[in-house]
């Protein structure tokens, strides 16, 4: 009897936590079906079935409407973007995990007053002195006020701190300089830290919309959430076509994530639990 | 050890130029501006002390966004955050298919907002799926969809934000139950504990640090919401916030960048009274719980 009502709630369970799954998962399912229905036979809640299937929305995206410029646009920004934030959060996060002083403190306090500065506030700003230094609309206003961020900073210390400071010390009785401590020693050493801050920060850039959106104002420099969002500003709404290159979007998400989920939910709960 | 301050200096260097020019500047930047009334193609700036903040408490548009964002903010964050610790007792302990729960449930906070606006546009249009759902439930669906209705179209959106965001504060969730020591559920077992007794006085004391840092970080996303409503409403049928209005006023329509400036300010101001009372309540008062 005892092990039947085991069954019993364990299977209760898993309908539970089956359902729950459907309502999780059901909005990125249908944007995959939308986006291979034929434009014609869409309309507004057709069946799983009805629609037909095609993968020309696709096509269509990147030969005509150009969505592939938008996708280059993303690729090239959000790589700039992780390439500088490995470098630089890695200098500054070593920097602050090391040396113990009061312009140290300092700049620690810079890296926490940031990350609690709600990031609406330099908005008006930070377009005002993009068309003032004529960066506005140029690839430039995309990269170089996201190339190091504090959160970053924040992961790489706390990663240095676990590292023994004993083999920095044996490099430099050697007669190491400093830059060649720093990049050949220490930096492989915190490669599973970068790793997670690289994924971070990717995704960060590659999702975002705000900033692109008002940095930049011609077609060519949309990256592919700006383009996406005008694309269904303009004409009645096509379906079909804005869910595949909503699908575009999600892709790349998709697989990263599917391949490296440990570093993803590692890098999320690094400085949660702790504080 | 024995490396200079100038080293360190030189490797901080990446950092603070863009401390100081994109963020001290523009921070106090834009304080400066909301005390003028600078806009596009304007020359000079021209100093009007708080006529902008006197303006921004008179404006109908200002005070409805901000009632729009503390809806917002109020309804949200209680509902995401219970969820998200049901959830996390749901998939904390090892079972078959664990991790394939775990990761469908965290699969929307990985994807982008814009998409996820879309395709909810999409399922919230009038004959669409939420409407086949509502009516299967009962219900009228609003006549032209749910985001065309003043009655649905906030709630529509601040239903979508709770689905997106649940299995991230999940997962926050999980790490703070895996810190909770065994022992301590092994004890109270032993001396006779029920699963609601051992929740009740194990689990959820223990998590509220936790807990805390979840209300804090969601309540400073959710107090600045503004691409969901760009994309979903264009802030129309009485879902404009506050963010979408700072937009509207400074980079869209007006460019009055001093009165946008202010009413960043005076959000900023709100955000922080907001947490630092946050901090308090639920760091001191045990009986909140």
């Amino acid at each position: 009897m005892v092990t039947s009502s085991r069954t019993g709630i364990n299977l209760l369970r898993y309908v539970g936590l089956g359902l729950i799954l459907v309502v999780m998962s059901y909005p990125l399912l249908w944007m995959f079906r939308v986006s291979i229905m034929d434009v014609a036979g869409s309309v507004a809640g057709s069946g799983w079935l009805a629609g037909g299937f095609t993968l020309g929305n696709y096509i269509d995206l990147i030969t005509q409407a150009g969505l592939g410029r938008n996708l280059f646009n993303s690729a090239l920004v959000g790589l700039s973007v992780t390439l500088g934030n490995i470098v630089f959060c890695f200098m500054t996060g070593y920097s602050l995990a090391r040396f113990r002083m009061l312009s140290n403190k300092l700049l620690f306090v810079t890296v926490i007053v940031v990350l609690m500065i709600p990031a609406h506030i330099i908005i008006i700003p930070l377009y005002v002195l993009m068309m003032k230094t004529g960066l506005y609309d140029s690839y430039w206003a995309l990269i170089l006020p996201f190339l190091v961020n504090p959160i970053g900073i924040f992961l790489i210390k706390q990663y240095v701190e676990t590292i023994p400071p004993s083999m920095e010390e044996a490099a430099r009785m050697d007669g190491a300089s400093d830059l060649r401590i720093l990049f050949t020693i220490v930096m492989p050493l915190c490669r599973p830290a970068l790793a997670v801050l690289a994924i971070q920060v990717f995704f960060t850039n590659w999702n975002s919309f705000l900033f692109p959106f008002i940095l930049t104002s011609s077609d060519d420099l949309r990256t592919l959430p700006v383009a996406l969002a005008m694309m269904q500003g303009h004409q009645a709404v096509d379906w079909p076509h804005l869910m595949a290159g909503s699908a575009i979007a999600v892709l790349p998400v998709l697989l990263v994530f599917i391949i490296l989920q440990r570093q993803i939910v590692s890098g999320i709960t690094a400085g949660a639990v702790k504080q | 050890m024995r490396l200079s301050r100038s080293s360190s200096l030189v490797l901080s260097l990446p950092w603070l130029v863009t401390f100081i020019l994109f963020w001290l500047f523009p921070l106090l930047y834009s304080l400066i501006m909301g005390f003028s009334d600078y806009r596009l193609l304007a020359t000079d700036f021209n100093w009007i002390g708080w006529d902008n903040y006197r303006e921004l408490l008179a404006d109908d548009n200002f005070l409805s966004a901000l009632k729009n964002t503390f809806v917002f903010v109020l309804g949200t964050i209680p509902v995401t955050t219970v969820i998200a610790l049901a959830l996390a007792l749901l998939v904390s302990r090892s079972f078959r298919g664990r991790g394939l729960f775990r990761a469908g449930f965290f699969l929307p906070s990985v994807t982008s907002m814009v998409v996820i606006a879309l395709i909810f546009t999409n399922l919230y249009q009038r004959g669409g799926y939420i409407a086949l759902l509502a009516r299967f439930a009962g219900l009228s669906p609003p006549e032209h969809g749910f985001l065309f209705d003043r009655a649905t179209a906030l709630y529509s959106i601040m239903a979508m934000d709770v689905w997106m965001s649940v299995g991230y504060y999940m997962l926050i969730f999980l790490a703070g139950l895996k810190a909770i020591p065994d022992e301590l559920y092994e004890a109270a077992e032993l001396n006779g504990a029920g699963w609601w007794r051992r929740f009740w006085s194990i689990t959820l004391p223990l998590l509220r640090p936790v807990a805390l840092f979840i209300i804090v970080i969601n309540s400073i996303k959710s107090f600045q919401v503004f691409v969901e409503i760009f994309v979903m409403t264009k802030g129309k049928f009485d879902t404009a916030t506050a963010v979408y209005f700072i937009y509207e006023q400074g980079l869209q329509t007006q460019f009055r960048f001093g009165y946008a400036s202010a009413a960043a300010y005076l959000l900023f101001v709100i955000i922080a009274v907001f947490s630092i009372l946050q901090f308090v309540l639920l760091r001191r008062r045990r009986a909140l719980w």
